[in-house]
């Protein structure tokens, strides 16, 4: 066999292999996607289509009046926007702090704060937390979610923050000194304007991680659904047992909830594998 | 203020201030963040610490020494199949999602055309809510008209609707596959980033002396990866120990409890949720063990990874 005909096989068999990750990878978007178009007697009756005989938007419509869904959405959006807005504030500033900031054990309370990743104990101490917002009185609201989020220092974001204005020559603050600008000012003034691409990016993964959040919101709206996050109000459809008659109701809230995250995705996919891939590097 | 010894008093007390203005600046920026950091990070962990000792149902305590500590190693065979299941669906899933993903990256690695396409479309499921591909799992896999079992009858692999969450064999096999969905495209990126940082002309001097692909891969490309599979490896190992909303929402611990991994068996018992009674001081030991647990395996996996570093 010749060279050309032996890499054009190899090739081939690259491509088919390729092709059945790409269907596993696509089958489950697609077909919650589909499914959330389906009549009701269609998604009844079963079968093996994946694609809907006719599109029809009911389910949205439905989830809308009916499921609380107009609700949910809305509780996500106001979350997902101040964690994002909060957080880009926070990360950066602590960031910049730890980059260019001189004061008293700063080296100390850094190693701290990054120690924290080895202490982690996940899901589990939830029940503290909530503990520790009720005693705040912000346990009741979404509210206790943004400030845990915004305040309770993302140790990937801090990193991620600190070696990007790491990377900001340290020439331009100095000149801003000498012209009287104080250490606040520099941060306000000279290096924040400068961090677009980092902020881009923070706010992806912010984003990302605040609107696809299940377990911090499900604890904290527990006993009020009315204040459910879209992720949340969803999986309880499943949990609260009414599972086998709203299957609409669940395609189309699971849609809803994946649509802006794949939209966006789509529009910025290179900061999100760059952001996703840095942090967590690095971290 | 006295200011010191300096040559030019004037300049020095302008210096000093300057300083001092400054990180009074750095350290009132700082402080919201820190106080949060604390209370959300550190103080979770002395609660636990202190009710660990305690029988806490959230309106009682009473303080019971090591009792909880007795009943979790004695009493509770339960804990301990959550901890086993953890395990064996970490070890099956990544068994899966390791050699997946690096088999990806090498075929993506190789520039061929729409490469670009198929890294940014595999990559999509890492961008879900993990609660979500729970829910959407749970449809395609239901016994009673799933997409999955009417694919397969249609196919003719099997005969009758299989009860996907009705027994904890299939039942793990599908948080398994759920899992490794989610995981093994953030995984492919890491490793086609690693790839990338090979130099070429390792493979060219590969190529001249004739050496065939896998002697390539397993020679060349495994060695220089070496250091970044190692990194990952252990962030997926430590995510996969750490998995809780999946198995919560997927398959709440059914049939019967025997799904239930070790971060949802606890989390349960600090909620009291699924009929379990409310047992915070009790949950805090188990998680304190948990804790202990997952540091061990971190430190073997870290102890090994040297060894193998030292004798290569």
């Amino acid at each position: 066999m010749s060279g050309k005909s032996k890499r054009f096989l190899s090739n081939t068999v690259i491509y088919i292999l390729l092709i059945i990750v790409f269907i596993f990878a696509m089958f489950p978007v697609f077909y919650t996607l589909m499914g959330s178009f389906k009549s009701n007697q269609e998604l009844l009756a079963g079968g093996t289509n994946i694609i809907p005989k006719d599109f029809v938007l009911e389910n949205y419509t439905d989830a809308w009046r009916l499921g609380n869904f107009k609700q949910y959405t809305f509780n996500s959006i106001f979350m997902s926007t101040f964690i994002v807005i909060g957080s880009i504030i926070t990360s950066t500033t602590a960031g910049y702090v730890f980059e260019r900031g001189e004061f008293k054990y700063k080296n100390v309370i850094f190693a701290m704060v990054i120690s924290s990743m080895f202490v982690s104990l996940g899901s589990l101490t939830l029940y503290p937390t909530l503990m520790i917002a009720k005693a705040m009185h912000i346990n009741k609201t979404l509210w206790g979610v943004i400030i845990i989020r915004v305040f309770g220092l993302n140790v990937t974001n801090l990193f991620i923050s600190r070696s990007y204005i790491q990377s900001i020559s340290r020439e331009i603050d100095e000149a801003a000194k000498i012209d009287g600008c104080s250490f606040f000012g520099i941060f306000t003034r000279i290096i924040f304007p400068l961090c677009k691409p980092l902020i881009a990016t923070l706010g992806i993964l912010e984003f990302r991680a605040s609107w696809n959040d299940y377990m911090l919101p499900l604890v904290f709206t527990l006993s009020s659904p009315e204040r459910m996050p879209l992720v949340v109000g969803v999986v309880n459809l499943k949990t609260t047992g009414e599972a086998a008659s709203s299957w609409n109701l669940m395609l189309a809230g699971a849609s809803l909830a994946m649509i802006p995250m794949i939209i966006i995705y789509i529009i910025f996919n290179r900061y999100f594998i760059e952001g996703l891939t840095t942090g967590a590097v690095k971290g | 203020m006295n200011a010191g010894n300096s040559a030019s008093p004037v300049a020095g007390k302008k210096k000093k201030n300057r300083f001092s203005s400054d990180s009074r600046q750095a350290v009132i920026m700082l402080a919201p963040m820190l106080v949060g950091f604390a209370l959300f990070t550190y103080v979770p962990i002395f609660y636990i610490l202190r009710y660990c000792m305690f029988y806490y149902n959230g309106f009682k305590s009473s303080f019971t020494g090591l009792d909880n500590f007795v009943r979790v190693f004695t009493r509770d065979p339960k804990f301990w199949m959550s901890i086993v299941n953890t395990f064996i669906l970490s070890g099956c899933k990544l068994l899966i999602e390791i050699p997946l993903a690096l088999m990806l990256a090498v075929l993506l690695n190789k520039a061929l055309k729409g490469t670009n396409f198929f890294r940014v479309t595999l990559f999509l499921p890492a961008i879900m809510s993990t609660a979500i591909i729970g829910l959407i799992f749970s449809l395609m896999f239901a016994a009673y008209q799933g997409v999955i079992n009417n694919i397969l009858m249609q196919v003719g692999l099997i005969n009758a609707p299989i009860n996907w969450f009705g027994e904890k064999w299939t039942a793990m096999s599908v948080i398994g596959i759920a899992s490794v969905w989610n995981y093994f495209g953030i995984n492919m990126i890491f490793f086609l980033m690693a790839l990338q940082s090979v130099p070429k002309d390792l493979y060219e001097c590969a190529d001249i002396d004739g050496i065939t692909p896998m002697r390539k891969f397993f020679s060349i490309t495994l060695p220089m990866i070496g250091p970044i599979f190692q990194v990952v490896l252990l962030m997926a190992i430590v995510g996969s120990l750490k998995v809780s909303d999946l198995v919560l929402v997927l398959t709440n611990g059914q049939p019967g409890g025997s799904t239930e991994v070790v971060m949802t068996y606890v989390f349960k018992s600090f909620f009291g949720r699924d009929n379990r009674s409310v047992e915070i001081g009790y949950a805090s030991a188990m998680s304190i063990i948990t804790g202990i647990i997952l540091a061990i395996v971190s430190y073997i996996y870290m102890r090994m990874t040297r060894k193998m570093n030292e004798n290569t």
